[in-house]
């Protein structure tokens, strides 16, 4: 008898895939099937879906879904920031939708209802997309990237997305593409021709936020790991504090965190860090609390923003950062430091400067990005 | 089961009238009984035969106020009822009562035990004017899951429908230490919802049971000085909120300090618009005539003298 491997954790759930019937000799439906053998999931059900089939219904408990779709809209989309806030002004390219992993503060619970998995399996009509789009003026600069709707590399071991997009994304010099994950997965490196076009990310948390509030996701060590091999390989890489989480014992928890990460990366390693605070529409919270009956963080002092996004009383928020900005300071970080969807008065309170002083948050970020 | 066509009379005291399918069983109110003296019973029990005599399916009260002044009771016998014809015969004679949340969940605990979900939701609700998709069908189905004394809190107005969702969520021993905020005030619901939501959040927040948390934020002692109702929940429910924000409270009321100071003596009104998101402050006045607003204009003019506006700007910053 064949000895089955097993595929990684986070993937592990998926029980079923549905593929439309125009994607059924897609690249990424190659992959995926092909990817598949060999693995305890090799004999999971695959089920074409016809064009006049407006929607596809898997409900099967804990088990997920994955879901080859044709997808008819458009790819490259603007971060949906506010106004009262000073957004990265970052670029998405829009690949899926929902995610094999479970963190107890994604606001895609309140996306997404069912179990299903989607890539956009016509990567050819994506990059005719971007094409059009980056290659109008090669002398205008994006940052891009994947993780918006979904986890840029949760999929990768399956579907090899964004090492197609990588390889893609080497034609034009004017783009920056973030990876932002909790998956540890390399593969797309292979790609690369520049390895100051590709900016790896991962998000951080304090030891125990990783622990009880993210599930199926890498350990932090090895996201600091991965974070090395990338530096180490010549790519710079981009942390993110988001969300920064305000529970009993905070302090020392993000204390450890930030100590730790400067054990496998330097400063100049790192593009650029955010730092936001856990913020929510107000029916994430519910819903939060049906999921994840121990999470507690969600009972604090959340007031509605000026979004309208429920966020931590602003003294607190202020607190913490203050508290965290002090230690990365501590470890040589500056300028690359910056708050997601903070306003003028947090940062001022912080950092003793706004964006307005420096032209702009986007504007520098950008600048960061393409390693100025 | 059947209706007798025929009427028949039997003695008060042959009827058994101890069914539990008597769920809502109260005695004849002065009007019922004058009206019985003065023109007889117009309309006949409904009964059943039993071992002993007759079970009484429905016309408690009218029995009650027979059975008072010695007088014979007219009959209709039903034939052939289960325990839910029973219930059924009994909500249809009493179909012309008002119905309160504690008449409808003793009414659903008579059919829970005898009927499905499905039906308990999609027939016995709407007879007790519920929809089943309605927000009140899914709190009324969920009181059948707490403990009897506080479905007896329900049944005596003690305690709002809607107080079901935060008291689910707490523990026994939580639902204990909140069950005294109920003995003796009529809680109106947002108050009720408000507070046990804020006191459940609060031992969240706190790691605490609720219990510490009534003691430490005063609640208990309210409790004990014998305030009126209204006073009393009042209190209580500034205590709770104080307790769930303490920041927020902390910086409203030394928002609320500095701006009186400034405002005293004037019409202007002031208020922190954004939860201190921003260190700003709206001033609000009504004029009618240009003297009014002359007067607003010099008012203005000495308040922003005042040196307690840093105050209001720096609330709740770094270097507040
Ligand atoms: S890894 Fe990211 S996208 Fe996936 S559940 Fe966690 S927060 Fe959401």
């Amino acid at each position: 008898m064949t000895k089955h491997v097993e595929l990684p954790v986070h993937l592990r759930k998926i029980a079923h895939v549905f593929v439309d019937e125009s994607m059924q000799d897609s690249p990424i439906a190659r992959r995926v099937r092909k990817q598949l053998i060999g693995t305890t999931l090799e004999n999971i059900p695959w089920t074409t879906v016809s064009p006049d089939s407006d929607r596809v219904e898997f409900d099967e408990g804990d088990a997920q879904a994955l879901y080859l779709k044709e997808y008819k809209g458009k790819f490259l989309r603007f971060c949906p920031g506010t106004r009262a806030y000073h957004c990265c002004g970052y670029r998405i390219i829009h690949i899926g939708e929902n995610c094999p992993m479970a963190c107890s503060y994604c606001i895609l619970q309140a996306y997404f209802q069912d179990r299903i998995l989607k890539i956009w399996a016509n990567q050819d009509d994506l990059f005719k997309e971007l094409g059009d789009g980056f290659g109008a003026d090669p002398n205008t600069r994006y940052r891009v990237g994947t993780g918006e709707f979904t986890d840029s590399l949760a999929l990768e071991h399956l579907t090899g997305y964004s090492h197609d997009l990588v390889s893609f994304l080497n034609d034009y010099d004017n783009v920056v593409l973030e990876l932002k994950s909790k998956a540890v997965d390399l593969s797309w490196m292979q790609a690369t021709k520049r390895t100051d076009r590709v900016l790896p990310a991962w998000s951080l948390n304090a030891p125990i936020i990783n622990e009880q509030e993210e599930f199926d996701v890498s350990t932090l060590t090895e996201r600091l790991e991965a974070a090395r091999t990338c530096a180490q390989a010549g790519f710079r890489v981009c942390l993110h504090f988001d969300p920064v989480i305000h529970y009993p014992g905070w302090r020392t928890g993000y204390a450890e965190i930030i100590d730790q990460i400067f054990e496998y990366v330097k400063p100049e390693d790192i593009a650029y860090m955010s730092i936001g605070s856990f913020r929510c529409m107000p029916q994430l919270t519910p819903i939060i609390a049906n999921n994840f009956p121990d999470t507690n963080y969600i009972y604090n002092e959340f007031v509605p923003g000026l979004d309208g996004k429920a966020r931590l009383l602003r003294p607190l928020r202020v607190e913490q950062f203050s508290f965290m900005v002090d230690r990365l300071r501590s470890h040589g970080m500056d300028k690359q430091l910056y708050f997601c969807m903070e306003s003028t008065e947090v940062w001022q309170e912080v950092f003793g400067y706004s964006p307005s002083d420096f032209g702009g948050l986007g504007k520098r970020l950008m600048a960061q990005a393409f390693g100025e | 089961m059947q209706l007798s066509k025929e009427i028949i009379t039997a003695s008060a005291d042959s009827i058994d009238d101890t069914g539990s399918h008597l769920f809502w069983r109260s005695n004849a109110n002065e009007s019922l009984s004058e009206s019985i003296n003065e023109f007889g019973q117009a309309a006949p029990i409904l009964a059943s035969k039993s071992d002993t005599g007759f079970k009484l399916i429905a016309g408690y009260s009218r029995l009650s106020a027979l059975r008072q002044t010695n007088q014979l009771v007219l009959v209709r016998m039903v034939l052939d009822a289960d325990d839910r014809d029973m219930g059924l015969l009994y909500l249809a004679d009493n179909a012309h009562r008002p119905l309160d949340d504690g008449m409808r969940l003793a009414a659903l605990r008579y059919f829970q035990p005898i009927s499905d979900d499905k039906t308990l939701k999609t027939d016995i609700l709407p007879r007790l004017g519920i929809k089943p998709k309605s927000k009140d069908a899914k709190l009324l189905l969920s009181w059948l899951d707490m403990p009897d004394n506080w479905q007896a809190h329900l049944a005596a107005g003690d305690v709002p429908l809607a107080a079901c969702t935060p008291l689910n969520r707490m523990s026994d021993q939580d639902r204990l230490a909140v069950e005294p905020l109920f003995a003796g005030f009529s809680w109106s619901r947002s108050n009720a919802v408000n507070v046990l939501t804020w006191l459940f959040e609060t031992s969240k927040m706190t790691l605490k049971p609720i219990a510490d948390i009534l003691q430490q934020s005063g609640m208990t002692n309210i409790l004990q000085q014998g305030l009126s109702p209204k006073d009393a929940i009042a209190r209580l429910c500034a205590a709770a909120k104080t307790a769930r924000y303490p920041e927020l409270s902390s910086l409203q009321n030394r928002f609320d300090r500095a701006a009186t100071g400034i405002t005293a003596g004037t019409r202007w009104r002031m208020v922190q618009p954004d939860n201190f998101e921003t260190g700003g402050a709206e001033l609000i006045i009504q004029v009618k005539n240009e003297t009014q607003l002359k007067k607003a204009v010099e008012d203005l003019e000495i308040m922003a003298g005042v040196p307690t506006w840093r105050e209001i700007w720096t609330l709740g910053g770094k270097n507040d």
